[in-house]
């Protein structure tokens, strides 16, 4: 939906819980396009966790965020130096330091990269099973509900 | 001028003299102010405290003459016991099944006044109601427990741990009527306490119409770009660290040239990538507030934990049109009957109404007249009036 869209919902007769539907679908449409996969955003919900920690959806969103920064990127990157004269020389100091370092650096953060991803991994199947037993337990109720009506 | 004059005691932990003072008090004051201005003879009772964290004995004990009320200062007990206090409000706040002796030491040993309670039990028989709030302290529960027959609560109910407690249960049930600030507040009052409908009145407070200008703000405090609104206590349990993650990871995203202005107490962690773009103006004065409401592109308010806010009625009266939480009940109802903003549930959903109301200049005019048209109707001191009579003659 585009924003054109949202706002004419508003336009004659201004609903804002339609605008907020039309926004929502939005958001729908976005996250399957995986717009919204980003690492910052995890940090940017740490606090919403408390005010939404029953609604599956935004737990879902929550850890879609997480596995999008549980990776520390360890891979090599450009070492540059902008200042001159003596800057000059650091730049193959750097690289230096960096060649020494980078084989501890790797194995350090491999290991944090492989923490985090299992931590990540319990944590979705933890609840996906809760998820499971709620259902369960659910549809006993309803069926139990069923057999006292009768 | 009533048709009966009644006799009125208000019973607030806080009477705000020269300083600013929590929602609950600003709104048992004005409704004072008013019911002494339709005629009632009021009493006004409060302590001597004016710091909400140390609650040291300030201002002088006596009473005062202010705005046609007798304002009566008396000092807060000092010989609380706050390891038992502290102890007993992190057992509460953990949502544990506190026993009653654990509550009554935490009611004992929070916020009191034993000469407040001796006033009110001598003068009672010459009273027709006490109107007392908001439910949290031991103060209230105490001038409640004088005359409960006669007491109207003013709880500023919260779906938080302490509203589940058994004393609060006790007291909503002993008294003679509630006076909520919104609908979804009565409602959860019933929920939580069967309280029957005809002891239940939804008054509010009244706010005056104001002048402000949209570009006075902006322009005194060299704000170039337009800016994201909000005033009141910055703290984690009124949502500013969300809305200040959120802002930064706006920024980054967008790459939108919105600023963020956080007025009022309490510290603000500014992001250090935006260090710049989030402005901690502190408090401003009246009008500063009112100007810096009118020209913010949007006023937002993140708290989930609200009774009324006053503050976001007042941005509505500024013609600023509001984007709230989703899980704030109050704001969001206050939202939807007004058609006066939006809310959002996560950082999608702020992201994209905020690209929304950024785009679309006819949209945050007609959100924030939307919402100044309820204020004038609702909140207007007329109705107000009205609904305050109703209850004191229950």
């Amino acid at each position: 939906m585009a924003d054109n869209d949202i706002f004419r919902i508003g336009a004659g007769d201004l609903d804002a819980e339609a605008i907020v539907r039309g926004i929502r679908e939005k958001v729908k449409a976005k996250r399957e396009q995986g717009l919204y996969a980003d690492s910052s955003l995890a940090r940017a919900e740490r606090y919403n966790l408390d005010n939404l920690d029953d609604d599956e959806d935004f737990l879902d969103f929550y850890l879609e965020a997480l596995r999008e920064c549980a990776t520390v990127d360890i891979s090599d990157f450009p070492i540059v130096e902008r200042r001159k004269g003596l800057g000059l020389l650091l730049k193959p100091v750097k690289k230096a330091i960096w060649g020494l370092l980078r084989f501890y650096t790797y194995r350090l953060w491999s290991q944090q990269n492989e923490v985090n991803g299992l931590l990540l991994s319990a944590i979705e199947a933890s609840e996906r099973r809760r998820r499971e037993q709620a259902r369960r337990l659910e549809s006993r109720i309803a069926a139990l509900e069923g057999i006292g009506k009768e | 001028m009533t048709a009966t004059p009644l006799r009125l005691a208000f019973v607030s932990p806080r009477f705000p003299v020269g300083a600013t003072v929590g929602g609950a008090e600003t709104l048992l004051a004005a409704l004072a102010r008013r019911a002494a201005l339709l005629g009632h003879q009021v009493d006004f009772l409060t302590t001597c405290a004016r710091d909400h964290f140390t609650w040291k004995n300030e201002h002088p004990a006596g009473e005062r003459a202010i705005d046609g009320m007798t304002v009566r200062f008396f000092p807060v007990d000092e010989d609380r016991d706050l390891h038992s206090f502290a102890k007993a409000q992190s057992m509460i706040s953990s949502g544990a099944d506190v026993p009653q002796d654990v509550q009554r030491a935490w009611l004992s040993n929070g916020i009191n006044s034993r000469a407040m309670t001796v006033w009110l039990a001598r003068n009672a028989s010459g009273l027709d109601r006490v109107i007392t709030g908001p439910y949290l302290f031991g103060l209230t529960c105490a001038a409640a427990a004088v005359v409960p027959d006669k007491t109207l609560l003013l709880p500023c109910l919260h779906d938080e741990a302490f509203a589940y407690l058994s004393c609060f249960r006790e007291m909503f049930s002993s008294v003679r009527g509630c006076i909520f600030n919104s609908e979804p507040e009565r409602d959860l009052a019933v929920s939580l306490h069967s309280l029957p409908a005809e002891r239940l009145f939804v008054v509010g407070m009244g706010l005056d119409p104001f002048e402000s200008d949209p570009a006075a703000f902006g322009r005194s405090r060299g704000i170039p770009a337009p800016y994201i609104f909000y005033a009141g206590r910055r703290e984690p349990l009124k949502g500013t660290p969300l809305l200040v993650d959120y802002f930064a990871a706006f920024k980054a995203r967008t790459g939108s040239p919105l600023r963020l202005v956080l007025a009022g107490a309490g510290s603000v962690e500014r992001p250090r990538s935006f260090a710049d773009h989030v402005l901690d103006v502190g408090f401003l004065g009246e009008q500063e507030k009112r100007d810096a409401m009118a020209g913010a592109l949007v006023f937002a308010h993140p708290s989930v934990n609200e009774s009324l806010s006053i503050v976001l009625l007042e941005s509505w009266l500024a013609g600023a049109p509001a984007l709230v939480h989703a899980c704030g009940r109050v704001l969001v109802h206050q939202c939807r009957r007004s058609n006066g903003g939006l809310w959002f549930r996560n950082y999608p959903e702020f992201e994209e109404a905020l690209l929304l109301l950024e785009k679309n200049p006819g949209l945050r005019d007609a959100l924030g007249k939307a919402g100044r048209g309820m204020v004038e109707k609702e909140y207007s001191w007329q109705a107000v009036d009205e609904k305050l009579g109703a209850a004191l003659a229950c």
